[in-house]
C-alpha cells in the first residue's frame, strides 16, 4: 500500500515537471507545442542508452539526457519562432511523431519494445530500486523544475514572456529582443521535459516509446488548460486530477480489471470536456483572471446598486462599455460569434482640461520650445519600397528636428503607415538610408531600433489585453536587470531593486496621462480611448528621443482628443521628438510644426500647414472636389 | 527492382493516395472552414468503419448501403461534436477571453479518447469487426499491374465524391455560402448566412468523407478501435500542406502526390522508415515555409487584425 502511494506520487511528480515546463511555455509565452512528451523520449533515451551502453553517473547520465533535449529543443525553435499557433502545432506534431518513429525503427533503441533492465542505478553506495528510493531525485527535480519556472515566469523575465503571448509584434516594438526570448524558452522547457523523460525512465527500469507518444503529449496540454494556463500550482493540481482519475475510478466504480482502463479512459475525456465548459479559464486561474473577475463583481454590484435608486440611474453618467471578450489573448475570438455579456464599465480616465498643471516624470527635462532649425534627429533619405508592382514608398525623404512635431497627412493608402514601418525596421526598404542620431538604422530589427531611441505607437493600439495598465507599462521600460535570464538567478536583488524603480517609473508615465488609477486593471479591460493613453505611456517610458505616433487621436471620443493633444504638446514641450500620422486636420492644425503631404507612396509637398492648406490641388486630393 | 514491382508500388501509391485524399479533403473543409483542431476526426473515422461492419455481419445488409450507413454515421458524430461540444466552447471561450483554439484542441482530445474507448467497450461486446458483402477479387491489367476490385472501388467512389464536392463548392449557392464563411464569418453574418448552420454542413461532409475512406480501409483489413489516430494525422498533413483554402481537387492531388511518395519511397528504404518520410516531408515544409509576405503586411497594415486560424 504504502509502496502505491511512493510510486503514485512518483508519477505525479514527473508529470508535474513535464506540466510546469509545459505551462512555462504554453501557458506564460503562449507557445503550443504537442511535442513535449518526445523531449521525455529525447532525454529518456539517452539515458538509457548510456546505462545500457558506457554508463559514468547518474547525474552524469541525467545531465547528458537534459543536455540533448536542449539542443534539439533548440533546433526545433529556429523554424518555430515565425510560426502562429496553428502552425506551430502542426510542426510539433510532425516533431512528435517523427522522434516516435525513430525510437521504434532504430534497431539501437530497441524498436517498439524499448530499451529495458534500466535497472542497479546507485547513488553513492544506495541502489535505487523501490518507489521511496526514487521519490529523491524526482522530488529534488521537481523542485528546481517549479523554481526555474517560477523565477522565470514570474519575474520582469516573465512579464516579457507574457507580453510575447498577447502581442509579439508590441513587445519588439518595446526594444524586446523576441526571438532571443523565445529561443531561450524553448530550449529551457525541452531540457525540462529531458529531465522528467530521464526520471520516467529511471523510474519504469525500462524506455519505451508507448511512455512519450502523442497522447502523453496532448494529455500534457489537458493538465496545462485544464489547471490554468499561466498557473503553475494549476499545472500541478491538473497532473493531480488527471492522474488520480483512473485509481480512483476504479476504487469507486469496483470495476473488474479489464475493463477499469476502458472506463476509467472515458471518463476522462468526458471530465475534460465538463471542466473545460464549467471552469473555462482552469481550475486555478492566472492573476489577471483572478482580478477580471473581481472587477466584474464589484461592476455587477454597483450595477445592481444603480438601478435600485430609480430614476436617478438615469443620470449617472454612461461610463465606456468594453466587452469582456475584448481580453482575448490574439487567436481567441475566431471561433465563435457570441457576444461579450459580461462586460466592464470603467469611467473616463481624462477629465477634458484637467492636465494643466500634470506634474510631469522626471526623465523628461524641461527644454526650450525648439525652433524650426533645431537640430535633426532623423533624417532620411531615398527610400524606396515595392511590393510586387505596388509602389508602396518611392524616395521618400522626411527630417524630423528636435524637440518639433512632424506630421504625416495624406489620404487612406498614401504609405504614411508604412514609412513607420519603414523607418523601424518592420519592413526593410529596397533602398535608402535611415539616420537616427546619425546611425544608419536600415537593417536594424525593431527592437534594435528602438533601443537605439526610436519608438512608434500603433493606430490600432496594440494593448496586451492579458496584463495590466502598469505591466503594459512597465515592458516599456528599458534596460531592465530583470529581462535578462542571468540576473533573475544570479542578481536577484539587483532585479528586485530595479523592478521596484521601474514600478515607480511605470506609475508616474500613467498618471502623466491620467490612467494611475486603471494601473491594475486588465488593459483588454479599458476603454479603447484609455487603452490608447495607456499605450502612450507605453511609448513615452521608453524615454526613446524619437516618438512615432500612428493616429494617436483617432478613434476615442471627442472630448478625449483634446486631453490627449495637450499630453503630446506637453512631450514636445520637454525636448522630444514627434512625428505623427493624423487624418484630422484640426488635429494636424493644432499640432504640428512641419507636415509632410503623401499620395500613393510619395511626398508630394511639404512646409507648415497653413501653406499646404492654401494649395488648392492638395485640398482636392485630400477631400476630393469640394 | 523490377519493373512490374515499381509498377506495384505505383498501384499501391495511387491506392494509398486516394484515401489521404480523401481524409484530406474532408479534413480541410472542416478545419479550413470552422476553424476547430478537430482530431476527433480519428473517432469519426473509426466508427464510420464499425457501423458498416455491423450492418453487413449483424444486419446482413449489402456492401454499399453499409458504407453509406457508416459514412451517414460519422457525419451524425461530427454534427454533434459541432453543436453540444465545440460550438458552446467557442462561445465560453470568447466570454472568458480564453483561447479558443486551444480550448477546442483540449476538448477534442477529450473526445478522442473517450470516443476511442467506447467503441472499443461496444465493439468487444459485439465481437465483429470485420466488412462483408464485397466480393474482393484481383484484376489484371497487362503482364505487371495486379490490381483489387476493392482498390477500383475505392479509387472511383473517392474521386467521384471529390469532383462533386468541388462542383459544389464553386458551383452552388450552398458553395458559396461555405466560401463565404471560410473567407469571413463575420461578414457572412451579414448578408444572412449562418455560420452556425454552415459548420454543421461542413462538419456533416468533412466527417462522412472520411467514414467513407475508413470503410474503404477497413474492408481490406478489419475495423479496429484504434485505426483512426494515424488516418487523421495523415489527413491534418494533407490539409495543411495543401493549404486550407485550397479547392478540393488540388487537396485530393496533393494526397494522391503523398501517396505515391510515400509509396514510391519503399524503393529505396526500408518499409517501416516510409512514414516517417511523409512526417518528414511535412517537417521540411512547415520548416521551410516561407515567411509570407503578403500576410505579414496584411497584419501590420490591418486596421482590426484578426485573429484565428491563417488561410492557407
Amino acid at each position: 500500500m504504502q509502496e502505491l502511494a511512493f510510486s503514485f506520487a512518483d508519477q505525479i511528480l514527473i508529470y508535474a515537471i513535464f506540466a510546469m515546463s509545459l505551462n512555462l511555455l504554453l501557458g506564460y509565452t503562449g507557445q503550443v507545442s504537442v511535442a513535449h512528451a518526445a523531449f521525455g523520449a529525447v532525454g529518456g533515451y539517452t539515458v538509457a542508452y548510456l546505462f545500457l551502453h558506457g554508463h559514468t553517473s547518474l547525474v552524469g547520465d541525467v545531465a547528458a539526457g537534459v543536455g540533448v533535449a536542449v539542443l534539439i529543443g533548440l533546433v526545433i525553435a529556429v523554424p518555430a519562432l515565425r510560426l502562429t499557433t496553428e502552425w506551430l502545432i502542426l510542426l510539433t506534431l510532425a516533431v512528435q511523431t517523427i522522434i516516435i518513429m525513430l525510437t521504434t525503427t532504430v534497431n539501437a533503441l530497441g524498436g517498439s519494445y524499448g530499451l529495458q533492465n534500466i535497472t542497479g542505478l546507485t547513488v553513492g553506495k544506495t541502489v535505487l530500486s523501490d518507489p521511496s528510493q526514487f521519490i529523491w531525485p524526482i522530488g529534488i527535480s521537481a523542485v528546481v523544475t517549479y523554481f526555474i519556472c517560477w523565477r522565470m515566469g514570474e519575474s520582469p523575465f516573465g512579464r516579457v514572456l507574457r507580453g510575447i503571448r498577447e502581442d509579439e509584434i508590441a513587445t519588439r516594438s518595446l526594444g524586446k529582443n523576441v526571438f532571443l526570448y523565445k529561443l531561450t524558452v524553448f530550449g529551457v522547457t525541452s531540457g525540462m521535459a529531458g529531465l522528467a523523460g530521464a526520471m520516467l525512465v529511471l523510474n519504469a527500469q525500462i524506455a519505451s516509446p508507448q511512455d512519450f507518444g502523442f497522447e502523453k503529449s496532448s494529455a500534457m496540454v489537458a493538465m496545462v488548460i485544464i489547471g490554468g494556463a499561466g498557473n503553475l500550482f494549476g499545472s500541478v493540481l491538473g497532473v493531480i486530477l488527471l492522474g488520480a482519475l483512473e485509481p480512483l475510478l476504479n476504487r469507486v466504480l469496483h470495476l473488474s480489471p479489464d475493463q477499469s482502463a476502458i472506463w476509467s479512459l472515458i471518463a476522462y475525456g468526458i471530465v475534460l470536456i465538463v471542466i473545460l465548459m464549467v471552469r473555462p479559464v482552469g481550475i486555478l486561474p492566472d492573476s489577471v483572471t483572478r482580478r477580471l473577475r473581481k472587477l466584474q463583481r464589484v461592476q455587477d454590484r454597483e450595477r445592481r446598486a444603480a438601478t435600485g435608486s430609480g430614476s436617478q440611474a438615469a443620470s449617472v453618467p454612461v461610463a465606456p462599455v468594453v466587452k469582456s471578450g475584448a481580453v482575448a489573448t490574439n487567436g481567441a475570438s475566431k471561433n465563435g460569434h457570441a457576444n461579450g455579456n459580461g462586460s466592464i464599465d470603467v469611467k473616463p480616465a481624462v477629465e477634458p482640461g484637467d492636465l494643466g498643471d500634470v506634474e510631469l516624470p522626471r526623465a523628461l527635462g524641461i527644454v526650450e520650445h525648439a525652433a524650426a532649425d533645431s537640430p535633426i534627429v532623423l533624417e532620411t533619405s531615398g527610400i524606396t519600397k515595392r511590393f510586387g508592382g505596388i509602389t508602396a514608398a518611392e524616395n521618400l525623404a522626411i527630417t524630423l528636428r528636435k524637440g518639433t512635431i512632424t506630421a504625416l497627412v495624406g489620404p487612406n493608402g498614401a504609405g504614411k503607415t508604412t514609412v513607420f514601418n519603414l523607418i523601424t525596421g518592420a519592413i526593410k526598404p529596397d533602398s535608402g538610408s535611415v539616420k537616427l542620431l546619425g546611425r544608419e538604422v536600415v537593417g536594424l530589427t525593431p527592437d534594435e531600433v528602438t533601443r537605439l531611441g526610436m519608438v512608434r505607437s500603433y493606430q490600432t493600439v496594440r494593448i496586451f489585453p492579458r496584463l495590466s495598465a502598469l505591466e503594459n507599462v512597465m515592458l516599456g521600460i528599458q534596460h531592465q536587470p530583470g529581462e535578462r535570464l542571468t540576473a533573475i538567478f544570479f542578481r536577484p536583488i539587483t532585479t528586485q531593486r530595479f523592478e521596484k524603480e521601474a514600478r515607480a517609473r511605470a506609475i508616474e508615465w500613467l498618471s502623466f496621462v491620467g490612467m494611475e488609477k486603471y494601473k491594475d486593471v486588465p488593459a483588454g479591460a479599458l476603454a479603447f480611448g484609455q487603452q490608447k493613453l495607456v499605450a502612450l505611456a507605453r511609448v513615452l517610458a521608453t524615454e526613446a528621443e524619437v516618438l512615432l505616433l500612428d493616429e494617436p487621436a483617432s478613434g476615442i471620443d471627442v472630448a478625449w482628443v483634446d486631453a490627449m493633444l495637450g499630453l503630446i504638446e506637453q512631450v514636445r514641450e520637454r525636448g522630444r521628438t514627434v512625428c505623427i500620422v493624423e487624418h484630422n486636420l484640426h488635429v494636424v492644425e493644432r499640432l504640428a510644426d512641419y507636415t509632410y503631404f503623401m499620395e500613393l507612396g510619395r511626398i508630394t509637398a511639404q512646409g507648415n500647414f497653413a501653406e499646404l492648406t492654401a494649395d488648392p490641388r492638395l485640398a482636392e486630393a485630400y477631400f476630393g472636389t469640394v | 527492382m523490377t519493373l512490374a514491382g515499381l509498377l506495384q508500388q505505383i498501384v499501391i501509391g495511387l491506392d494509398k493516395g486516394t484515401t489521404y485524399a480523401l481524409l484530406g479533403v474532408g479534413f480541410a473543409l472542416i478545419i479550413g472552414v470552422s476553424g476547430r483542431f478537430h482530431i476527433a476526426y480519428a473517432v469519426s473515422f473509426t466508427l464510420a468503419a464499425f457501423v458498416a461492419s455491423w450492418a453487413t455481419t449483424l444486419w446482413n445488409l449489402p456492401f454499399w448501403p453499409s458504407l453509406v450507413l457508416g459514412a451517414l454515421a460519422a457525419a451524425l458524430f461530427g454534427v454533434l461534436i459541432e453543436k453540444f461540444v465545440y460550438y458552446p466552447l467557442s462561445r465560453i471561450a470568447l466570454r472568458n477571453g480564453t483561447n479558443a483554439l486551444l480550448m477546442i484542441f483540449v476538448a477534442s482530445l477529450g473526445i478522442s479518447i473517450s470516443g476511442r474507448n467506447l467503441i472499443q467497450l461496444v465493439a468487444t461486446a459485439r465481437a465483429a469487426a470485420s466488412i462483408g458483402g464485397f466480393d474482393n477479387e484481383p484484376v489484371n491489367v497487362g503482364p505487371y499491374i495486379t490490381l483489387t476490385t476493392l482498390q477500383i472501388a475505392s479509387f472511383v467512389t473517392s474521386w467521384v465524391l471529390i469532383g462533386i464536392l468541388s462542383v459544389v463548392l464553386a458551383r452552388t449557392t450552398l458553395g458559396r455560402m461555405i466560401r463565404a464563411v471560410r473567407a469571413n464569418w463575420e461578414m457572412s453574418l451579414c448578408v444572412g448566412v449562418s455560420p452556425q448552420i454552415i459548420y454543421l454542413v461542413v462538419f456533416a461532409i468533412g466527417s462522412a468523407f472520411g467514414g467513407v475512406a475508413a470503410v474503404f480501409i477497413a474492408t481490406g483489413t478489419s475495423a479496429k478501435p484504434d485505426m483512426g489516430l494515424v488516418p487523421m494525422f495523415y489527413a491534418l498533413v494533407v490539409a495543411f500542406v495543401a493549404g486550407l483554402g485550397t479547392p478540393p481537387l488540388t487537396v485530393g492531388l496533393i494526397g494522391l502526390a503523398l501517396g505515391m511518395v510515400e509509396s514510391l519511397s519503399a524503393l529505396f528504404l526500408p518499409t517501416q522508415w516510409t512514414s516517417v518520410v511523409v512526417f518528414a516531408i511535412l517537417l521540411v515544409y512547415v520548416a521551410m515555409r516561407p515567411v509570407q509576405l503578403g500576410d505579414r503586411i496584411k497584419k501590420m497594415l490591418a486596421s482590426a487584425p484578426k485573429p484565428g486560424l491563417a488561410k492557407g
